[in-house]
């Protein structure tokens, strides 16, 4: 049976329940307001817009994943959000306040590992806390609350290069969070890691946001992902780069593995493949090369 | 137990394995040495005369070419007058390993010849003077201008077009006027070894720090680090491991500059005892001094190697790291950390308890 044959429900039905909560979240203060963002490289006559039109509230406590086909801007997306470009125009409001340059209101995860080799992982916590001026104890008190809520009290004192990729990845979350950031921007954090561990940072993920007051930006190429941490998924179109759709996600919460097979799931994840993968076209008639012996042609 | 191919391509050799290359890596030419001077086939192209027999022009200790000695010996035989004696040797400037290794003990024994002149150790203390001396000017002017230069497109446009042009002239090439401008005692060579080493510095750390990563940049902008802060706590700690081998490497290119810096003015140091054993003819004490240069540079290397990993606690084997970070405590007590007990890093799911500020 084909997945077209399958009986799915429409992913914008809601149970009552999520579309309750839903109703909540949006009665919740607007943390990050995105008006009109363009980003364009080159100069008159030969530009390349790599997006444009970009414009989303996000909620306070919200989880927003960004998905997109590769090239659609969406790093490039958040990285404006954090400061570390520059859009070509719009604005960018947090808390209604414009947004210039990096802050400390808005924390990073990077995909690549960017803890300090340096620095012990403890230290790795301090880094932002003494930037801002905390006196040493205070700043290491409240480093080892965050290292103890990411499970790592214990591996305080090692180096980033004795620890695991998942575990270099929730010091990095615990060294983001000990900022007191108002917004967590995630740029696919857990792309480099194998499934399990992946899985098993979702997990961690999940938990850590229920606790801390914080507004997720998640930025994935893994639907699943998406779907399995989102409130709201930005899916983002190519060429240029403009926002598809805006969509709410119909899984309840508290979300569980079992869900990857639950219809909402499965409605979803239909729906973001449309838009990640459109059907392909390829020429009925390819070139047949000659490298198999009769008989072995894959069907 | 695994087979080990000796020539594995990228392939990490086992330590006992490395250990006997590294022995090998200077038996080898030990033993081409120990041949030639004791196998007396081999090359041996000269007669020591020990009694000149009947040849009129032999005295003895003189060393004749192998023919010319052959040619008189057959001559006298064929005369039947008294035979030339001698047996094989090598020139002069070729001693034996055991002339050289007895030479290492004698030449801190021997009295100078001349009164004024510097015991062998004197001449080294000397030379490692003028080194350091050069050496430590060269990286007072050179280390901040390196970072800066990696760090501030500015610096580097403004400074490196002119270092980079800089760099090709040949220190030696200023010898004449280090001595116009500075005399002719030590000072005009701790300028050649300045000349010497500074442009290559600033070059090759503005270089290295230009290769920080610039993730490590952006998330410490992202945690708030910004201007002086982030040269300070980022840069400078994300390339002071590099930094340090390139200093190491730029202390062995300011001992090659020594010999030609020592002949500067008034010949001084090591270059000084060299030219003096060499004109005694006192070949063996030549080769020790030079193999002592040799030791001298390798060791100091080998400390600051393990100097490294004593500053450096990052850059180490996890396996080493706990015993010596004690060490690293005794050093700066200021950094001083718990000792933690070895901790497999296992990934295990903790629970989550929390106190969060809000």
């Amino acid at each position: 049976m084909s997945l077209s044959e399958l009986k799915l429900p429409d992913y914008r039905e809601q149970s009552p329940d999520v579309s309750a909560r839903f109703e909540r979240i949006r009665k919740r203060p607007i943390i990050l307001k995105v008006r009109e963002l363009k980003k364009s490289f080159g100069s008159n006559g030969n530009t390349h817009i790599v997006f444009d039109h970009v414009s989303l509230d996000v909620h306070r406590r919200e989880f927003i994943c960004v998905v997109g086909p590769s090239g659609c801007g969406k790093s490039t997306f958040i990285r404006i959000v954090a400061g570390l470009d520059e859009a070509t125009s719009g604005e960018i409001l947090l808390d209604g306040r414009a947004v210039a340059g990096p802050g400390s209101d808005r924390g990073m995860v990077f995909q690549g590992y960017t803890l300090f080799p340096w620095l012990t992982v403890k230290r790795n916590v301090m880094f932002g806390l003494q930037m801002h001026g905390k006196a040493l104890d205070t700043a290491e008190a409240e480093a080892r609350q965050w290292l103890d809520m990411v499970g790592l009290a214990k591996f305080e004192n090692l180096y980033p290069h004795e620890l695991s990729g998942g575990m270099k990845q929730r010091v990095a979350i615990a060294r983001a969070l000990a900022n007191g950031p108002r917004i967590l921007i995630m740029d696919e954090p857990f792309a480099a890691l194998d499934a399990q561990t992946r899985c098993q940072m979702q997990a961690y993920l999940m938990q850590i946001w229920k606790k801390v007051d914080v507004t997720i930006l998640f930025i994935t190429h893994d639907l699943d992902e998406a779907a399995y941490l989102a409130d709201r998924i930005l899916v983002m179109s190519c060429n240029p780069g403009r926002v598809a759709e805006f969509i709410e996600n119909p899984v309840p919460r508290p979300r569980s593995a079992e869900q990857f097979i639950s219809p909402e799931f499965l409605a979803l994840k239909k729906r973001l493949e449309e838009h990640i993968h459109p059907p392909v076209e390829v020429p009925e008639k390819l070139p047949m090369i000659k490298l198999t012996e009769a008989g072995d042609e894959v069907e | 137990m695994k087979h080990h191919d000796w020539l594995g391509l990228k392939v990490e050799l086992p330590r006992k394995r490395q250990l006997q290359l590294t022995i090998l890596s200077f038996l080898a030419p030990m033993a081409v040495w120990c041949a030639i001077s004791y196998v007396p086939w081999l090359w041996h192209p000269l007669y020591r005369v020990t009694d000149p027999g009947s040849v009129d022009y032999f005295i003895e200790d003189m060393d004749v070419k192998r023919a010319d000695f052959e040619h008189e010996l057959a001559k006298a035989r064929a005369a039947g007058t008294a035979l030339p004696q001698g047996y094989l040797t090598n020139p002069i400037y070729l001693p034996a390993p055991h002339k050289v290794l007895r030479a290492f003990y004698y030449a801190f024994k021997t009295p100078p010849r001349l009164p004024n002149e510097p015991w062998l150790h004197q001449s080294l203390g000397h030379s490692i003077r003028t080194i350091f001396l050069g050496f430590v000017v060269s990286s007072v002017f050179g280390l901040p201008l390196g970072i800066l230069c990696g760090t501030y497109r500015f610096f580097a446009k403004l400074q490196e077009p002119f270092i980079e042009f800089f760099r090709y002239l040949p220190a030696p090439a200023f010898g004449a006027l280090c001595v116009a401008v500075l005399g002719i005692d030590d000072p005009p060579k701790i300028a050649i070894i300045f000349i010497g080493t500074f442009f290559q510095q600033v070059l090759v750390i503005a270089n290295t720090v230009r290769k920080v990563d610039p993730g490590l940049l952006e998330a410490a902008q992202t945690l708030g680090a910004s201007g002086w802060k982030l040269v300070r706590r980022v840069i400078i700690p994300a390339s002071i491991t590099d930094v340090y081998t390139d200093m190491r490497i730029l202390l062995g290119w300011a001992w090659t500059y020594l010999i030609v810096a020592e002949v500067v003015g008034t010949m001084s140091g090591i270059t000084y005892f060299i030219n003096q054993q060499a004109r005694y003819r006192n070949f063996d004490n030549v080769y020790a001094a030079i193999a002592m240069i040799g030791i001298i540079g390798f060791s100091t290397d080998l400390f600051l190697a393990w100097l490294g990993t004593v500053l450096f606690p990052w850059k180490r084997k996890s396996r080493s790291a706990q015993n010596k970070r004690a060490w690293f405590a005794w050093l700066r007590p200021k950094m001083a950390e718990p000792i933690v007990q070895t901790i497999e890093p296992v990934e295990d799911k903790p629970e989550i308890k929390l106190h969060v500020t809000q």
